[in-house]
């Protein structure tokens, strides 16, 4: 089989591919639950956790900005 | 003379190849955006469209290897790239009156692999590339966004599970808008080459062009706007399919499957083992309803699916040869094409007239 499939290539990319869906996606959620957080707690007049809570959602954010970002880079340099 | 008008229907076959794509694996991308209600259907198709064609510019590094990896590059003429297109056109358009997600790639492949065989015997096929660069990742593909998508999907539910469903939806809908525009660049990216690289591959063996030539400017021009335009016209059929008829989503799920999808797209392309951009997402959205609920995926249209990837290169590679057979009764000049293309587009406008009055646009749920 690593004759025919390149073993390295083939287990790079499985292992890749589960780090960047399930990381981005995990990151992505916690932008949601951080605007989910921030509506709430905007509601019951916690500005303090309100702001903690924007503030992760928008790190988290910026995070999954940058994951797109390396997805292009990652296209034209192939 | 001769050889020119065969050159001509060769590019004109490659581009409808190109165009059949960008229709059939349409679905691909903006399927689940439409179903969640993420985005418009025309807003979403235009997007699409308009990506797939910046796409198909951003690199030709793949364009001259579509063919010469499973089948042996001497044999390979204008004649037999024609037949192979045939054959990947009309299991693309079977495929597509089924509203079955099938591999445009394979179907491309299997049809030059059957156009080959019938022109030089079975030693024309290279079965080493066959089953590395097509047989294993067609395995894989498909498994690897299962299991991505469905961790994913896990992983979203504890974070966000007891969050007031509103914000949540808004937010992994603005998610698949970002996450469908990478997948609709990704697939330019990669299935666009494949047409500039048939398209090249047949301007070399007609001595047209030097041997490692990169594709001309008017070759990537006429393949990127060809796959545009078929993104643009949109496989409702399809899109049915991948979108509502597998599983019945919510926005999370499908912006799990869209992000899974383009993870592991992406991942494929750094690591150079190709992938099926269809066996992806479609693996991906069966993975995300899959870890909801098993009974959540309607098993007997996954099967349907499977089954068409299955007979996809065996049934292109038929058509594809059976193409060749015909064209060779009339000699090795024009006219064997011609006859073929004529019939082919008798076909093609028997089959679309038919189909195109059942087909109707997917309503946003």
């Amino acid at each position: 089989m690593a004759v025919v499939v390149e073993t390295k290539q083939l287990l790079e990319t499985v292992a890749a591919s589960l780090v960047a869906g399930v990381g981005m996606t995990f990151v992505f959620s916690i932008a949601i639950w951080g605007m989910a957080r921030f509506a709430e707690l905007s509601r019951n007049d916690r500005p303090l956790a309100a702001g903690a809570s924007v503030t992760v959602a928008v790190l988290a954010l910026l995070g999954t900005l940058a994951g797109v970002a390396f997805g292009i880079v990652v296209m034209t340099n192939k | 003379m001769s050889s020119d008008v065969i050159m001509v229907i060769v590019v004109a076959t490659a581009l409808a190849f190109d165009f059949t794509n960008g229709f059939h694996d349409t679905a691909n991308v903006v399927a689940t955006s439409i179903s969640t209600g993420a985005a418009r259907p025309g807003v979403a198709i235009g997007i699409a469209s308009m990506l797939n064609f910046l796409g198909a510019f951003i690199s030709i590094s793949v364009a001259a290897t579509v063919a010469n990896d499973v089948v042996n590059s001497e044999v390979i003429t204008p004649t037999v790239v024609f037949a192979g297109l045939i054959g990947a056109i009309s299991w693309n358009l079977i495929t597509w009156s089924f509203g079955l997600p099938s591999s445009s790639s394979h179907a491309l492949i299997g049809g030059v692999v059957g156009s080959a065989v019938a022109a030089a015997g079975f030693n024309a096929v290279l079965a080493d590339g066959l089953v590395g660069k097509v047989l294993i990742p067609a395995v894989v593909a498909p498994i690897l966004a299962f299991l991505t998508a469905g961790l994913a999907i896990g992983l979203i539910y504890r974070v966000v599970g007891r969050q007031r469903p509103g914000t949540v939806t808004r937010g992994f809908r603005y998610g698949q808008i970002i996450s469908g525009g990478l997948l609709a660049l990704a697939h330019g990216t990669n299935d666009a080459q494949k047409t500039m690289g048939i398209i090249t591959l047949a301007l070399v063996a007609n001595g047209s062009l030097a041997a490692n030539a990169d594709p001309p400017v008017w070759v990537i021009a006429s393949a990127a706007t060809a796959i545009a335009l078929g993104t643009y016209s949109g496989g409702w059929r399809i899109i049915r399919t991948t979108g509502t008829r597998i599983i019945k989503m919510d926005a999370a799920q499908g912006f799990s499957a869209q992000g899974a999808g383009a993870a592991v797209i992406l991942a494929s392309t750094h690591f150079g083992f190709p992938l099926s951009t269809t066996h992806v997402i479609n693996g991906g959205v069966m993975g995300s309803g899959a870890a909801k609920r098993l009974s959540a995926v309607r098993w007997g249209v996954a099967g349907s699916i499977a089954m068409a990837w299955l007979l996809t290169l065996p049934a292109a590679a038929a058509i594809g040869a059976a193409a060749y057979g015909l064209t060779a009764i009339f000699g090795s000049g024009a006219l064997g094409p011609v006859l073929v293309t004529l019939m082919g587009l008798s076909l093609i406008v028997a089959v679309f007239s038919r189909r195109l009055q059942r087909g109707s646009p997917v309503p946003a749920s």
